[in-house]
């Protein structure tokens, strides 16, 4: 354990190391990827503005769960999103050999080495968010905040799940750069009150591909709106890491590398 | 020292799919593709000795880097055993690949944006090194190889030979007992090679076993005791390198500056390889029949010469001869 956060430590160092060498470029990255997800939360003030909404949710409960969802989305690029195009990238050009000769997890060595800072300035993006909604719903209990915690934290383990399936996929679809796209669109259910979706969405999203966890129910859960549902979706979200790690594991064996 | 790896029967064969050129055929793969098992490794069998240096020949594609991949445990084989101090590689592989170490000449384990000592100090990280021997091990191999004065650039900057000095340095901080080695030599100039060689010589006196595949048979003659030649996935040579030299029989080239042509070379044992013009010409001689003694004694009474050099028969030669060999008997 202790050498496993050795080396998680000095991955991070390289990743500032690597940022500051092209500072523009970080610069760069973290105003780009701040627009581009910060749009959301402006269509919904517009959506708001304009009269509409969604039933039953004000634009500052709405907002909450997008911040929620936005933080989550930078803790995952920072920490294990990488492993996905790692994976790709390095089974296409055969070079995961690289990772398989060190005497650690591969799993972890390629999150570990592909940690970034660049989602950094969407985490703060998310975070002032996540305060303004807050300031104005009101402050949540100590157990509230445990709940949203502990919720927080299953939707990351969703987000790895879903990133570990998707890097499987590679070592069988070489080259498969599309396959991402469809679970991104997938995850986008979880930024929306799931109240607004049939039924059936909502079995899809809160126990086969259990998205729900990722903003919205951290974010009912702060709210005090939480219910029997999403502490049921608990299982799902931890057996869908299983799945993935499992599923990564024996995909593993498929890596045929390339000529010599 | 007692053997230290041990294949037996390796067979890896995997299936790629066929594909025709030209629009007309790529469109027909969308919905049909042809597979084709490849045979990349054919039941080849060997054994390397404890401190050994092996070179593992053979032309492209002929299955060295699969081979090497098996014995690395990245690949998985499809049949056959491998033992390399014990371990199966592809069973227990975080205990395996602690023990080893690997240099893969068109592959990089540097960190492309930081300086290689920020590299060694992730692999240190990652093997578990403590700081005395980090800095220890640093220390002689930087000076072993006079990379002092680049670990801490850029390793964007740093020229190919350069790198590959910090790619060996990086290979061999946890003191892996065999190192594995696909073409190290690969795209380097004859001083970087040169350094390398000796780098690996020096390493070798240390106790490291090096398993080496390459195309430059230089490499294999100053480096190798015992070699082994692969083509077409199949093993065609296990032997040392001495022995290699023997394959064709005992000859020995020798090249000629004649001072005038000479019509009459027939010298029994002696035969003309290469004729580069009247003046230059390359004979082979075969011991068996004649010494050189007896070789220069008749050449001299038949001509004049400015020059002459006695050399080796050149590993290429023999190498070609065995891959027809190899052809001849299929």
């Amino acid at each position: 354990m202790k050498r496993y956060i050795q080396i998680y430590k000095e991955c991070i160092r390289v990743a500032f190391a690597a940022a500051s060498t092209y500072r523009m470029n970080f610069f760069l990255n973290s105003v780009i990827m701040l627009l581009g997800d910060i749009l959301l939360p402006l269509v919904t003030i517009l959506i708001y503005g304009s009269g509409a909404g969604f039933e039953g949710w004000n634009v500052y409960e709405v907002l909450l769960i997008q911040s929620v969802f936005t933080m989550a989305m930078a803790i995952a690029d920072m920490s294990f999103h990488g492993i996905m195009w790692a994976t790709m990238g390095a089974v296409r050009e055969g070079n995961f050999e690289m990772f398989l000769l060190m005497p650690v997890d591969t799993m972890f060595l390629l999150m570990a080495k592909t940690f970034s800072i660049d989602a950094i300035g969407l985490f703060l993006g998310g975070a002032a968010i996540f305060i303004i909604s807050l300031t104005q719903i009101g402050m949540p209990s100590l157990l509230m905040w445990l709940q949203f915690l502990a919720m927080f934290l299953v939707g990351l383990m969703v987000m790895m799940g879903i990133a570990l399936m998707m890097a499987a996929t590679s070592f069988k679809w070489v080259g498969n750069s599309r396959i991402p796209e469809i679970f991104d669109s997938l995850r986008s259910f979880g930024k929306y009150p799931q109240s607004i979706f049939p039924k059936t969405v909502l079995v899809i999203t809160s126990s086969i591909i259990p998205v729900a966890m990722i903003g919205f129910f951290p974010a009912a859960a702060l709210m005090g709106r939480g219910s029997y549902l999403m502490f049921a979706a608990i299982i799902p979200c931890i057996v869908f890491l299983l799945l993935g790690i499992i599923l990564y594991r024996s995909m593993v064996r498929l890596y045929q590398g390339v000529g010599g | 020292m007692g053997t230290i790896i041990k294949v037996e029967h390796l067979i890896k064969q995997y299936d790629t799919y066929k594909r025709g050129s030209g629009l007309k055929e790529s469109v027909k793969s969308f919905f049909h593709r042809e597979k084709v098992p490849v045979m990349a490794v054919n039941d080849i069998s060997f054994t390397v000795e404890e401190g050994d240096i092996i070179g593992i020949l053979g032309p492209n594609g002929a299955g060295k880097s699969t081979t090497i991949k098996m014995l690395t445990g990245t690949l998985y084989p499809t049949s056959g055993t491998i033992d390399v101090m014990g371990y199966n590689p592809t069973k227990n592989r975080k205990a395996y690949v602690q023990q080893i170490g690997a240099v893969f000449g068109q592959k990089s384990q540097l960190i492309w944006d930081i300086p290689p000592i920020d590299g060694f100090r992730m692999n240190k990280a990652i093997y578990g090194v403590t700081d005395q021997d980090y800095q220890e091990r640093i220390d002689v191999m930087s000076k072993l190889f006079g990379v002092e004065d680049y670990i801490t650039r850029p390793t964007r900057v740093l020229s190919l030979g350069e790198r590959m000095k910090c790619e060996f340095i990086m290979a061999m901080l946890h003191q892996p007992k065999v190192v594995f080695l696909d073409e190290p030599t690969i795209g380097l100039d004859v001083i970087a090679k040169q350094r390398i060689r000796e780098f690996i010589r020096e390493m070798n006196k240390r106790g490291t076993t090096f398993i080496l595949t390459t195309h430059d048979l230089e490499d294999v003659e100053q480096l190798a005791k015992n070699v082994v030649i692969i083509n077409h996935g199949e093993k065609v040579f296990d032997d040392s390198i001495d022995s290699l030299r023997k394959v064709l029989g005992a000859k020995k080239i020798v090249q000629l500056v004649l001072q005038k042509p000479c019509e009459d070379l027939d010298i029994e044992g002696a035969s003309i390889v290469e004729r580069e013009s009247e003046l230059n010409i390359t004979v082979s001689v075969d011991l068996e029949v004649v010494s050189i003694t007896d070789f220069m004694a008749k050449l001299s009474k038949k001509c004049d010469f400015y020059d002459i050099s006695i050399k080796e028969m050149p590993m290429e030669t023999i190498i070609t001869h065995i891959y027809q060999r190899k052809k001849e008997s299929l």
